[in-house]
């Protein structure tokens, strides 16, 4: 398919995630942390287990988005 | 092996019946005038007798041509190729290992040829390339060898029994359904005393990105669904070539590592190697929540110092035989000359052989 199409615009917007993502590194690397000491340590791997870290990063994440748009 | 995640780009774009044809299609496209025309096709094999355990149906094997077409005819598709060419340079250090020439060889599941170029016309004379993608073969690159190009699944080879000397399949034995099926068809197509060289993914391929992947969604969702597609094992490839008759098996295994920036370049990486997972149980949908967790997650655990992501590949390499009289056979019990006791006498190297 040519022009402008849901799937080509969905396309670009992913293709920004890692520019957006490099601009959360920390948040990120504390939610790593968090959800990679689940598989050591005793604490099983439930849904929102590090939940709050995950809000973190995605409130960084939704304000860079913002930040960048034209 | 890649999840498609919001980007539906492949699901049915109202193309050609998805229905699954169980006879070989088989349209030959000439691409270099290779003199005369020797009648390959036989008998087609669909109809044979169910070999082994009953038919699995793993991957959607039509949904896998769409994807190498699309992966074909990508604009700057080439920069995509360097894990095939990797793996086809190394299949064809196998065969340069091997002191013979072979008249005519068959390239199964070759796509764009990353194997031919490093041959030479001493080593292979003619050769006959399949891919399930019409696209690939098409625009698949040049070599001094005169090739044939034949449209076929590999499930299905529409060649005659002993037409061929070698055999090389090179990173596509992994979308296999029914390997074992696959594994006595090319032994039926090779002649005696021909061989067969293939590379395959296997084992503990992108297991950092199955991983990431389900840690992230256990966290962000409760469960997980499998996203990479499942590999063959080691342990198993040497069975299965036993099953299908072959002789002198040799199977190693090659870790290629790739560093990735991050998560998205590795799954952007393997949809346009047309590598794109197309099991019947993956789920099309990735929840941008759980993409977001994954890449973190990716980050933390396998992360580099210096920012970028590993990938593993890991890929299995196997030689088998087909059997011949020629071939060298374990020696009969009880013919043995020299007795293990005489271990202890042997002081010089060059003594008395040991048996």
């Amino acid at each position: 398919m040519s022009g402008s199409n849901v799937w080509s615009r969905s396309r670009e917007r992913l293709r920004r995630f890692p520019e957006l993502l490099a601009q959360c590194a920390d948040e990120a690397a504390v939610y790593g942390k968090c959800v990679a000491a689940t598989t050591t340590g005793k604490q099983e791997l439930k849904k929102d287990v590090c939940a709050k870290e995950f809000e973190a990063l995605k409130t960084c994440f939704t304000n860079a988005a913002k930040k960048k748009t034209r | 092996m890649s999840c498609r995640g919001i980007q539906k780009l492949l699901q049915g774009a109202g193309s050609g019946p998805a229905a699954w044809s169980r006879t070989p299609a088989a349209s030959c496209c000439c691409r270099l005038r290779s003199g005369p025309c020797r009648a390959l096709s036989g008998p087609g094999s669909g109809a044979g007798p169910g070999s082994g355990s009953g038919s699995m149906n793993v991957f959607n094997r039509e949904m896998k041509r769409r994807q190498k077409n699309w992966a074909a005819v990508l604009q700057d598709g080439h920069q995509y190729d360097y894990l095939r060419e990797e793996v086809g340079s190394r299949v064809a250090d196998r065969v340069y290992d091997i002191a013979r020439s072979f008249p005519l060889a068959l390239d199964m599941g070759g796509g764009k040829s990353y194997i031919a170029e490093h041959l030479s016309k001493e080593v292979v004379q003619r050769l006959v390339l399949t891919d399930v993608s019409q696209q690939a073969l098409k625009l698949g690159r040049r070599s001094e060898i005169p090739t044939r190009s034949v449209v076929a699944d590999e499930e299905f080879l529409p060649f005659r029994e002993n037409s061929f000397h070698l055999v090389v399949s090179s990173f596509s034995l992994h979308w296999i359904n029914d390997l074992p099926r696959v594994l006595s068809e090319i032994h039926r197509v090779l002649k005696p005393d021909g061989v067969f060289i293939g590379a395959m993914a296997g084992g503990d391929t992108l297991y950092e990105l199955r991983c990431s992947l389900q840690l992230a969604q256990s966290e962000r969702e409760g469960g997980f669904s499998p996203h990479v597609s499942p590999y063959t094992a080691v342990t198993d490839l040497g069975n299965l070539l036993g099953r299908a008759r072959f002789n002198m098996l040799t199977v190693d295994v090659d870790d290629v590592q790739v560093h990735y920036p991050g998560i998205m370049e590795l799954m952007t990486d393997l949809q346009g190697m047309g590598e794109s997972n197309c099991a019947w149980n993956r789920r099309s949908m990735l929840h941008r929540d759980t993409m977001l967790a994954a890449a973190a997650v990716y980050k933390e655990m396998y992360g580099n110092p210096d920012g970028s992501v590993p990938a593993t590949f890991q890929i299995l390499y196997m030689i088998g035989w087909k059997p011949h009289e020629s071939q060298a056979k374990p020696a009969r019990r009880g013919s043995a000359t020299v007795s293990f006791r005489d271990l202890a006498k042997v002081s010089r190297p060059d003594s008395a052989d040991q048996s």
